[in-house]
């Protein structure tokens, strides 16, 4: 197992954000965890990146404790993560931020620039431009392509569909299945859940801090309570053309 | 059509010509830019001569607000700037130092009889200290937070000053030693005093051109050190940090120390400063070290365009100068002081000679100038980036 979250329990000062989860990420798969607002989707991601301390449990990496690591020395050790919110540095170039990307790395990064410029054309286009003059979809493909240049063994992203147009949406989601057929494993955010389903290979539900269910995403996609709650049917209804 | 297009045009049209400016310095060959440099020193230099302050400064001894105001403020802007400007810490507390700078030079040099230059390298050191151990506790906060906290330690620095009398108390200390001074300096076989009519290194009451060379010459050293950290990885890391600090995280910057490292380098600067400044004024006390002198560095390096060097350096000279050029008008000057600032802020928001990439961060509605802790949008942005935040 790469990547092993053991019952972890996040506070925000009193308030309990996560109050025990537990997700498991093996090497190669995409991993997603659905839920709505306020779950502790995000916190949970955070956690894992280390931007948040966590009160109790532990979250292991490649075999090594690292709940204690501060958040830059995780980079190092092969997480990436691309925050929510795009979290670009809006007033760098596109070429800029992906050297960013590679900050805690030394040599030569050549090989990963041209990977993330061949990933993403757009970016290459752009490369010269203020990251933060970008539209959204742009931005999201930056923080992406930033994310890789520290060649992390798995990939956090934050909701990486949130505010863009279907259209960009289904483009993101095929770069993401690209990058982890290219031997990246993904642990994904998304309230996207029927793109996020379709997408994972397993997934776990969150509802107010807690994991709900956990099954591979195809099972999700067709368990009627997840259906009925993210993926907009109603209880007992088939939604048209969802099925595959 | 709405009146406020001949303004955005206006404005349009400044932003235009410095980016020209910059443009053609980005691709000015070495050596010319070196002939620049020279020409700038040396203008420093004679910049203490009559016939210039005649205009500069009517009703005040130019070549003593060369000193002070003028020069210190530039010098203390240049490393505020480090701390704001650069690493986005919005700090309320930054006079602190160089009261620390200035307590450092006054104590040892009447008790312990240390030699300036001595005090002047322990004396940045002190500082340097000061800022790590404000910077470990506070540092964990943010925008707002961090500027609470720091004008709490600047007042607190203050006012225990003002209720030790071990160090004076609120008469503070007198007697304060002056550098060393080599009299009657000749050099390649010039009598300075002769032939210039200033004796470049004798630091007496009396003529206070010697200590404003010796502030430019510190300046130049300080403008040195800062523009290589600017251009390294050092200022690779305050820009990601200032610009997103928990992206900067999980891109592998340990935030956390070039936060305190961005403190203890700015404190240094405003403690240095200190030092020069206690060394010359024979006596300091508390009241030299108020608030208002922090607010007005800031407002220096916010309205020249905080991060950019040159900008920060003529707004703080433009902060120190023009009530003191205005003394004329008595207590209208204030007033002018004010209808500047107003100007300024509808003209140039973002600052005189703001740096490109802070021009972009402005449009943003984040980074910049610590944002002040509130991610407001920037006078161009349309608003909804920042609500999605």
């Amino acid at each position: 197992m790469l990547l092993e979250v053991k019952d972890i329990h996040v506070h925000y000062g009193k308030i309990a954000a996560l109050k025990g989860i537990s997700v498991e990420v093996n090497e190669g798969e995409i991993v997603t965890l659905i839920g709505a607002n306020g779950a502790g989707k995000t916190t949970t991601l955070k956690t894992i990146s280390g931007l948040r301390g966590l009160t109790s449990g532990r979250i292991l990496f490649d075999g090594k404790d690292i709940s204690k690591m501060p958040g830059h020395k995780r980079v190092m050790a092969g997480l990436g993560q691309a925050p929510e919110g795009r979290g670009i540095f809006p007033g760098m170039t596109v070429h800029d931020n992906l050297l960013m990307g590679a900050y805690a790395r030394s040599g030569n990064f050549d090989k990963e620039l041209a990977e993330a410029y061949e990933l993403f054309p757009r970016l290459a286009e752009r490369r010269n431009q203020a990251a933060g003059t970008m539209s959204g979809g742009e931005q999201q493909m930056l923080a992406i392509g930033r994310a890789l240049m520290a060649k992390p063994k798995v990939l956090l992203l934050d909701e990486p569909s949130m505010g863009l147009a279907p259209l960009l949406v289904q483009q993101i989601f095929s770069i993401i299945e690209e990058i982890n057929r290219r031997g990246t494993t993904v642990l994904l955010v998304e309230q996207n859940a029927q793109q996020a389903l379709s997408l994972a290979h397993r997934a776990y539900v969150l509802e107010t801090g807690s994991v709900v269910k956990s099954a591979p995403a195809a099972e999700l996609l067709d368990d009627p309570d997840v259906r009925a709650a993210y993926l907009g049917g109603g209880l007992g209804h088939e939604a048209p053309g969802e099925r595959a | 059509m709405n009146e406020k297009n001949p303004l955005a045009r206006f404005r349009h049209q400044l932003g235009h010509s410095s980016d020209v400016i910059r443009d053609r310095w980005a691709h000015t060959p070495g050596w010319q830019r070196w002939i620049v440099y020279v020409a700038l020193i040396i203008g420093a230099i004679l910049l203490p001569s009559e016939s210039i302050g005649s205009f500069m400064s009517p009703d005040t001894d130019w070549a003593s607000i060369l000193f002070f105001p003028i020069g210190t403020y530039v010098l203390l802007a240049i490393g505020l700037n480090v701390v704001v400007g650069q690493a986005g810490l919005l700090d309320l507390g930054f006079v602190a130092f160089y009261a620390v700078g200035g307590y450092a030079m006054a104590l040892l040099g009447t008790r312990l009889g240390w030699n300036f230059w001595v005090i002047l390298i322990v004396g940045i050191g002190i500082c340097a200290l000061s800022g790590i151990t404000l910077g470990a506790p506070t540092l964990r906060l943010r925008g707002d937070y961090l500027a609470i906290v720091t004008l709490g330690f600047g007042e607190i620095i203050r006012i225990t000053a003002r209720n030790t009398d071990e160090i004076g108390g609120p008469n503070g200390i007198r007697g304060i030693p002056h550098p060393p001074s080599y009299e009657d300096l000749v050099l390649f076989g010039i009598n300075f005093s002769d032939t210039f009519g200033v004796d470049p290194l004798k630091y007496g009451v009396l003529d206070p051109r010697p200590y404003y060379y010796l502030l430019v010459a510190l300046a130049v050293v300080v403008i040195i050190l800062v523009k290589r950290w600017e251009k390294s990885r050092v200022g690779r890391a305050w820009a990601a940090i200032r610009e997103d600090e928990d992206a900067a995280e999980v891109m592998g910057v340990p935030t956390f120390r070039f936060k305190i490292l961005a403190f203890a380098i700015g404190a240094s600067i405003g403690g240095a400063m200190g030092v020069l400044w206690a060394a010359k004024s024979i006596s300091i006390n508390p009241n030299d070290f108020q608030f208002l002198l922090s607010a007005t560095i800031l407002a220096a390096v916010v309205m020249g365009g905080s991060g950019n060097l040159p900008g920060v350096m003529l707004g703080a000279f433009l902060v120190a100068w023009l009530p003191e050029r205005f003394r004329g008008l008595q207590e209208y000057r204030m007033l002018i002081f004010g209808a500047v600032l107003v100007a300024l802020m509808i003209f140039r928001p973002e600052g005189l000679l703001p740096s490109r990439q802070r021009k972009a961060e402005l449009k943003e509605g984040t980074g910049g100038m610590g944002t002040l802790g509130a991610e407001v949008p920037g006078p161009e942005s349309r608003g909804e980036e920042v609500a999605s935040k």
